[in-house]
């Protein structure tokens, strides 16, 4: 369980929102929304313990991030993935290389186990056979979609994804909607920060979620069923 | 994350770059290791002038052969000489018409003018003054040898300038290590650029920096010691062909086969750990490098 307590934030010199209490339970699944320049992707380094809020902690299985053993948060890092806004270029150019990446900060995962799951995980994202083709000549949906099936590959208990349903396009909401509901079922922990709900999401799971400072907050159950 | 994947990131994400990195790197161990080879070898000059320059005993005119060749026997078995040899008056003869064509006439008068000799060569590392007296002060008492020819002032000289030359060789080996080091430090923080977007990935998915910069300065050692092993034996490789090549080179440099002992082993082995560690070391100031220069 994630929880953050009275957590606030600043940012260029002006408070970005203050006194926020959040808890996310295991097996949920979270869309965090807000207008641009909220402090959305903020929001989510703050609560994988990446940067230390300007108020309040956050606390995971009973133990701060970041008022006490940096451990804890390295640990808590370690067992999430984390698929950004953004995709700077790198040093490994292909498909295959931010695979091998995600297996090098994974821990045991064979060569040969890797090249299994790589195919699965692409197919599964729609983007079979993708494994050489480079990653900089793709789209940002393409990008998007690779991204999450790299952090998949380390099957993190807690997901962290940012602007993954605006980035990949309408076309691949129910696709990616499903998965993230197969890993709520697993009892894994899903946070999404988008501008706005997926309007194929609206449709089904209508409601206007929880206000939170700048943000609405939609609740997914494992089964896939909105709640407050 | 395991130590071992860590520590063959860099492999992983840019082999290409790592394989032109490790391509120049061999190149410069290997003429490094060349250098080194020969200056082990051949104590830079003192190869030279210890062939250049022998100890001659020369002997009193009635010693007969017997008692040359007993003189030069007792002067191989002192301590830091490479060999002794005696010469008859007629292999003298010989040399000084070769030396000094038309001079026959000198004969006729009363038979051979030139006694024997005995030719004294030092090792290398024992032609020094010192080891020259020692040499002397041994056979000049001897009651068949009429006097010591050791080169007088103008070896002086030359000794003096033998080491003037060699500090400036080995000068000339530190400084080409430095460019080494500091070339491999650059190739580190280059890299260590590129692949900052992925060694964030690795940090921000909780791999602590420390051991991420610990396993790919450990990486650095062991790949350090590989080419440096590959880059000495091709070294030595190198030397040996050119032993068969250039009759030259044995004078000057010495034998290749000389390398397997282990008053240049010792070296050699020094040379490949300083080598490795050099490697994880530039890997660790490239990564600090780089790491300010972001900031």
């Amino acid at each position: 369980m994630i929880e953050a307590f009275r957590v606030g934030a600043v940012s260029r010199g002006g408070t970005l929102w203050d006194g926020l209490d959040l808890a996310f339970d295991d097996g949920e699944v979270c869309v965090v929304t807000g207008p641009p320049a909220s402090g959305k992707t903020l929001l989510l380094r703050i609560l994988r313990g990446d940067r230390r809020p300007d108020a309040g902690d956050v606390v995971v299985g009973g133990e701060s991030l970041y008022r006490g053993n940096a451990g804890v948060a390295r640990a808590f890092q370690a067992s999430s993935g984390v698929v950004p806004e953004e995709f700077p270029s790198s040093g490994g150019d292909t498909v295959r290389d931010r695979f091998r990446l995600s297996s090098v900060a994974g821990d045991g995962i064979s060569a040969k186990e890797r090249r299994r799951r790589e195919e699965e995980l692409l197919s599964m994202v729609g983007m079979q056979d993708a494994q050489g083709s480079r990653f900089s000549s793709l789209s940002i949906s393409e990008k998007a979609r690779v991204s999450l099936a790299a952090e998949l590959l380390r099957g993190p208990k807690v997901l962290f994804a940012d602007m993954l349903f605006h980035n990949a396009g309408g076309e691949w909401t129910d696709m990616l909607g499903g998965l993230i509901r197969a890993l709520a079922k697993e009892g894994k922990t899903v946070l999404l920060a988008e501008r706005a709900m997926p309007e194929r999401w609206r449709l089904r799971e209508p409601g206007e979620g929880i206000v939170k400072g700048p943000f609405r907050l939609f609740r997914l159950t494992s089964k896939g069923e909105a709640s407050r | 994350m395991t130590g071992s994947s860590l520590r063959w990131v860099d492999w992983k994400l840019a082999p290409r770059a790592m394989l032109r990195e490790s391509a120049g790197r061999f190149l410069l161990l290997f003429l490094l290791g060349l250098f080194f080879a020969s200056l082990l070898l051949s104590g830079g000059m003192n190869r030279y002038l210890s062939d250049q320059w022998p100890v001659t005993a020369v002997l009193r005119l009635s010693v007969p052969p017997a008692e040359g060749q007993g003189i030069a026997g007792k002067a191989a078995g002192l301590p830091g000489v490479l060999s002794a040899a005696y010469r008859d008056p007629e292999a003298s003869w010989k040399e000084f018409l070769a030396a000094y064509p038309g001079t026959e006439s000198l004969r006729a008068a009363g038979g051979n003018p030139l006694p024997g000799y005995v030719e004294v060569r030092l090792r290398p590392e024992t032609f020094t003054e010192g080891g020259i007296r020692a040499v002397a002060s041994v056979l000049q008492p001897l009651p068949q040898v009429e006097k010591i020819l050791s080169g007088g002032d103008a070896l002086s000289r030359q000794l003096r300038a033998r080491e003037w030359v060699n500090a400036i060789l080995w000068g000339a080996f530190a400084f080409l290590c430095a460019c080494s080091f500091s070339i491999f430090r650059l190739q580190e923080k280059a890299r260590t650029a590129l692949l900052s977007t992925d060694l964030e990935f690795l940090r921000e998915r909780g791999v602590p920096a420390r051991s991420i910069v610990a396993s790919r300065a450990s990486g650095a050692v062991l790949a350090g010691l590989l080419l440096s092993l590959a880059a000495m034996g091709a070294a030595v490789s190198a030397l040996s062909l050119l032993e068969t090549r250039l009759p030259l080179f044995t004078r000057l440099i010495g034998r290749a086969g000389d390398l397997l002992t282990l008053p240049i082993l010792v070296p050699a082995a020094l040379f490949l750990f300083a080598s490795a560690l050099g490697a994880g070391a530039a890997s660790f100031l490239g990564w600090r490098a780089a790491q300010s220069g972001r900031k």
